[in-house]
């Protein structure tokens, strides 16, 4: 018995091991939501952000100094200075939207940089450099001055992930607001997003905008998330196609805002002892 | 073979910077060249299948903590590219197989089955699978090879001087 054992084991090696390999990818797969396995996103996010701050830092202090030199040779350097003063008008762009941001949210904001990006195989994450000594917690809605970029998904004591509207496994309740149609954003195609759940009963043109719902638990509603560029309705489909561009840019994006958002606990209330009566 | 240990180490850890270089700098639409799993055809190549799994599931799994952030995904695409590679490998024809135009081919066979393989995961909650399928598949397959390609003629290059 023993010797089949090991004779089967010889020659099936190399599947018995790809299975038991393949096996535990899919475990770990399917628990990455849970405690541990976020615990281990946790120490790559701190390990990565450690790493591309202290890059970040490197490329900004030799962009000052050929800044400096630039600026000496200013008769020389006409149109590089051009170019610089287009990008300080989209930086001021940028500010001047967040600033009306947080003049005009009720919720706390907590600023910070976008010190990494990643897109791989339909995962879209930046990382900020504001982590749970800031305040910051997973789920917490994450704002730049022109709209919803995403929620926060991990935290380290200094860093925190955030898993964008381009994400995936993204899923938004938004609304549109001149059909007053609720529905949720998901990620589209080409860096767009889509709404789903839109029935076609609702008129949607191209222009209206899509913000965030009141229907969400995570997000408080009325924030930008994009404008709809295409509406139409699919030949045996209840609900409508729709693409929206997102608000934010997220390749020129730099600074975010974590806002502390918690739903009214007497609704949250008033529902779960609703469905408890229901059951 | 403790000496080409540690040149798989240097090797993987380079595809790993680089791989998040990439992510950041070169992708397409979410589409950059999947470097892991060239380094886990290199390595199923020249060592054979099951030192390919092995190591395209560490390298992979590394590669989840530090990139992806998505634990899991990048291991499953190094074990299953180790496993398609691995039956490329011919024992006494290492050299052959491993640094001539043989390894573009057989990245390019090896990618196309891995992301059809790793389908369901992206295309998960999308309706549109053929769009998934175009996108995922297809694009990173062709964004891969044209890299293996290139990786392929620099290493030529490089030989025929040295």
């Amino acid at each position: 018995m023993y010797k089949w054992l090991a004779e089967f084991f010889g020659l099936a090696k190399n599947y018995i091991i790809f299975a038991l390999l393949i096996s535990l990818s899919l475990l770990l797969i399917s628990t990455n939501n849970n405690g541990h396995t976020r615990g281990l996103q946790v120490v790559g996010l701190v390990t990565t952000s450690y790493l591309e701050a202290g890059v970040n830092d490197v490329l900004g202090y030799f962009s000052l100094s050929s800044e400096v030199k630039k600026l000496q040779l200013e008769n020389a350097h006409l149109i590089d200075q051009n170019a610089k003063i287009r990008g300080a008008m989209e930086e001021n762009r940028q500010l001047r939207g967040l600033l009306n941001l947080r003049q005009q949210s009720s919720y706390p904001l907590i600023p910070g940089d976008v010190v990494g990006r990643s897109a791989d195989g339909g995962r879209n994450f930046i990382t900020l450099d504001i982590g749970e000594k800031n305040g910051v917690s997973v789920n917490d809605p994450v704002v730049s001055g022109t709209g919803l970029v995403g929620i926060v998904s991990a935290v380290s004591e200094n860093f925190s992930l955030v898993r964008t509207l381009l994400d995936v496994d993204s899923r938004v309740a938004a609304k549109l607001v001149n059909a007053s149609a609720d529905g949720l954003v998901v990620s589209g195609s080409y860096g767009e997003l889509a709404m789903e759940n839109v029935s076609r009963r609702y008129p949607v043109q191209p222009g209206d905008i899509v913000e965030t719902s009141s229907l969400s638990t995570l997000v408080p509603p009325g924030i930008a998330i994009g404008m709809v560029t295409k509406a139409e309705n699919r030949p045996g489909d209840i609900f409508k196609k729709i693409d929206v561009e997102p608000a934010v840019d997220y390749t020129s994006i730099t600074t975010a805002f974590v806002m502390k958002y918690s739903r009214p606990a007497e609704a949250t209330k008033l529902e779960k002892e609703h469905l408890q009566k229901e059951k | 073979m403790t000496k080409r240990l540690f040149g798989y180490i240097a090797l993987s850890i380079a595809a790993i910077v680089l791989q998040k270089f990439l992510d950041n700098y070169a992708s397409i639409d979410s589409i950059s060249p999947q470097l892991i799993i060239l380094v886990a055809v290199y390595m199923s190549l020249r060592e054979g299948q099951l030192f390919g799994m092995g190591g395209g599931f560490l390298v992979g799994f590394v590669n989840d903590l530090l990139v992806t952030h998505f634990i899991g995904y990048s291991s499953l695409l190094g074990v299953i590219a180790g496993f398609v590679a691995g039956f490329f490998y011919k024992e006494g024809d290492v050299e052959l197989a491993a640094t001539n135009f043989n390894f573009a081919w057989i990245s390019a066979i090896t990618i196309a089955v891995t992301q059809l393989a790793a389908l369901p995961i992206i295309a998960s909650g999308e309706l549109n699978y053929f769009y998934v399928f175009l996108k995922f598949t297809v694009g990173t397959t062709i964004y891969t090879t044209v890299f293996a390609m290139i990786i392929v003629f620099v290493k030529g290059r490089k030989s025929r001087y040295v």
